[in-house]
């Protein structure tokens, strides 16, 4: 048991030291790659990054949940970006327009639905036919993203809003407020998953489903509330970064599953679940953005981000089987 | 002794001073965040002849970002620039609307804002110092000279009758392209008659059924002007394959490889030359000429000349 905490630390340890270790190389290289006199660990950097980190990291925070329940949910992207063209549209129509600054709570409360009714139905469907989630939400990735090119052909969908965009570029004791959103959410899903029976069901679902419906867990039910979460979790994400921003590509969103996937993933989540951890996660995404501020900062390009991140994450696996291996010996003996 | 080292000191430390001050000034840090390099030739060749472009120079140093297409990412890294105090940003915005924020934040930090390419929308207009890039109205003007100088050729600018294919409906590219030719045609050629627009979306095989429809729709066609070459080899191929061909005279506006092969077969007889090297490095100049306090005009646009059959050989194959 003591064995098994202390290995538990160490994989939970593990992304915290990775981030260290990254900022000690990106201070270290920037001295002398950065064309910048402006250092890396600067105090409004690191603030940046938490804020850079919130479109993504609000999405895998959800999608943690949904791994650990051992299933996957590769629809959020396009709930993100069909979300916000709710967000953005409904701030247009004319009834909204009448009431003022009062349609900015409406158009999120509006934005904040479609997510939850998004995600509903990908949950139902999954509950009802019994089809894994990952097929199901491919099949959801595809048409909600249909959806969005049918709300506005090729073009991208606007609507400027000044006060909205103070409110998310605000400032409140130093942290912008996409990082309160980001944080707020991690911890109330951190108490969700370690304080609450429905946190304890989604481990117990995720390690072996047959024994958790013969304890009596009903797990369509279950499925069905997580994935409102995360659509719910992913329209959050875009009311937040939307704000700030007042247009979307109907591309918008693409690739963010894996992205949120991927930081899951480096956070230590197991993919066939019944493991994981919402902190770890949030570690995850730090881990992603500083890669992607780090290499911009000395000057690597695009494309290096990206092989470098692919690279670190098969590394990570790799390493967690090497680990989770040595653990086992070690109670044979 | 003592005097001495004091004075050693002064005289060291003003030294580094003026090091640091010369160094500040001889150089200027200018950042760059692009659309979406990789995903066509010519942003990729832009990106090559930006850093060129800026290796050639002494005075800039350039910290060259790419967004992927992902506004998130866009804006993050404009974040990043304002971060590192440089200079000037130079910015190919992945949505002309979303960017704006983004770009008052750079002007709020004194940041000079360069955007590059494809403009912002009008109400981000304050926050910028300057538009660098090519001027669709005069692409769409030049493009009716070359249809009219052609049929002036043939000698029936007294009774030609010509189609149009335009961009994409909604995009400004596409409606400065077709409000250039149209005003400019009748100024040349005032007895041309533009008998229908239809828009082929910047789709070659979308262009290629307009065109279809066109040639049962009218038996005279004596020209067709298409918003780009994509979308007027898509006309020129409905047309070869309706055996009228060779009485139309095709003109795009931004060259592409497509077109340039159709000219050199003779098939297809001019366009605009629009080059990434020539945008890049305008876009690099026009940063330089606003931190040098030069009056630099709010768009400042870089020459697009035009392209026929009989001056193809002066232009390079397009690499896109």
């Amino acid at each position: 048991m003591k064995n098994e905490t202390r290995a538990n630390l160490i994989k939970q340890g593990a992304i915290w030291a990775f981030i260290l270790v990254e900022l000690a190389f990106f201070s270290i290289a920037g001295e002398f790659l950065s064309v910048t006199e402006t250092a890396f660990m600067d105090f409004d950097n690191m603030l940046l990054l938490l804020k850079q980190s919130a479109p993504i990291g609000i999405i895998a925070l959800g999608m943690t949940i949904i791994m650990i329940n051992g299933n996957i949910d590769l629809s959020v992207g396009a709930t993100f970006a069909l979300a916000a063209i709710v967000l953005l549209d409904s701030m247009t129509w004319p009834f909204m327009q009448t009431l003022g600054n009062w349609a900015i709570p409406l158009a999120w409360l509006f934005a904040l639905a479609t997510g939850v009714v998004l995600g509903a139905i990908s949950g139902l469907i999954v509950w009802k036919t019994g089809v894994d989630a990952f097929i199901v939400t491919l099949g959801s990735m595809l048409g909600y993203r249909g959806l969005v090119f049918m709300y506005n052909g090729e073009q991208p969908t606007s609507h400027l809003n000044w006060t909205l965009v103070d409110f998310a570029e605000a400032q409140f004791l130093g942290l912008h407020t996409a990082t309160w959103f980001l944080l707020g959410a991690a911890i109330l899903l951190w108490l969700l998953m370690t304080r609450t029976v429905h946190g304890r069901n989604a481990y117990a679902i995720g390690n072996n489903r047959d024994a958790a419906v013969n304890a009596g867990i009903r797990v369509g039910p279950h499925f069905l509330w997580n994935f409102m979460l995360i659509g719910f979790l992913a329209a959050l994400s875009a009311v937040v970064f939307y704000s700030e921003s007042g247009s979307v590509n109907p591309n918008d969103g693409m690739l963010y599953e894996l992205w949120a996937i991927t930081a899951v993933v480096l956070g230590g989540t197991k993919l066939s679940g019944g493991y994981g951890s919402i902190i770890s996660t949030l570690g995850g995404v730090i881990a992603i953005q500083l890669l992607r501020k780090g290499l911009g900062h000395i000057g690597a390009d695009t494309e290096t981000v990206n092989l470098v991140i692919g690279l670190i994450l098969i590394a990570v696996l790799f390493l967690d089987r090497q680990l989770n291996r040595k653990g086992k010996e070690e109670l044979r003996t | 002794m003592k005097i001495s080292t004091k004075f050693a000191l002064v005289c060291s430390t003003a030294m580094l001073g003026t090091a640091a001050f010369g160094e500040a000034h001889s150089s200027y840090t200018i950042g760059i965040t692009q659309n979406n390099v990789g995903v066509d030739s010519y942003q990729t060749t832009y990106e090559q002849a930006f850093i060129a472009a800026a290796e050639e120079n002494d005075a800039v140093e350039v910290v060259v970002l790419d967004a992927g297409g992902d506004v998130a990412r866009q804006i993050a890294q404009m974040e990043d620039l304002i971060q590192q105090e440089v200079d000037a940003i130079i910015i190919w915005p992945t949505n002309g609307e979303a960017v704006i924020p983004a770009v008052r934040k750079a002007s709020q930090a004194d940041i000079p804002v360069i955007v590059t390419n494809s403009n912002i929308a009008e109400q981000g207009f304050d926050f910028v110092a300057s538009f660098s890039g090519p001027d669709n109205i005069t692409q769409g003007a030049r493009s009716a000279e070359i249809m009219c100088d052609r049929f002036k050729a043939q000698g029936i600018e007294g009774e030609a009758q010509i189609v149009q294919i335009s961009g994409q409906p909604g995009y400004t590219t596409a409606i400065e392209r077709a409000k250039g030719f149209e005003d400019r045609l009748p100024e040349v050629c005032p007895d041309v008659t533009l008998v229908e627009t239809q828009p082929g979306d910047w789709n070659r095989e979308k262009s290629q059924q307009v065109m279809e429809a066109f040639l049962v729709k009218y038996d005279d066609i004596d020209g067709v002007y298409a918003g780009d070459d994509n979308m007027g080899v898509g006309a020129l191929n409905a047309a070869k394959a309706a055996g009228r061909a060779g009485d139309i005279t095709f003109v795009g506006a931004t060259n592409f490889a497509v077109g340039y092969e159709a000219m050199a077969a003779g098939e297809y007889w001019g366009s605009i030359y629009q080059s990434p090297v020539d945008d890049a490095e305008a876009a690099l100049q026009t940063a330089i000429d606003v931190l040098d306090g030069k009056d630099v005009p709010f768009l400042n646009y870089f020459d697009t000349p035009k392209i026929t059959q009989d001056n193809m050989d002066e232009f390079t194959k397009p690499v896109f």
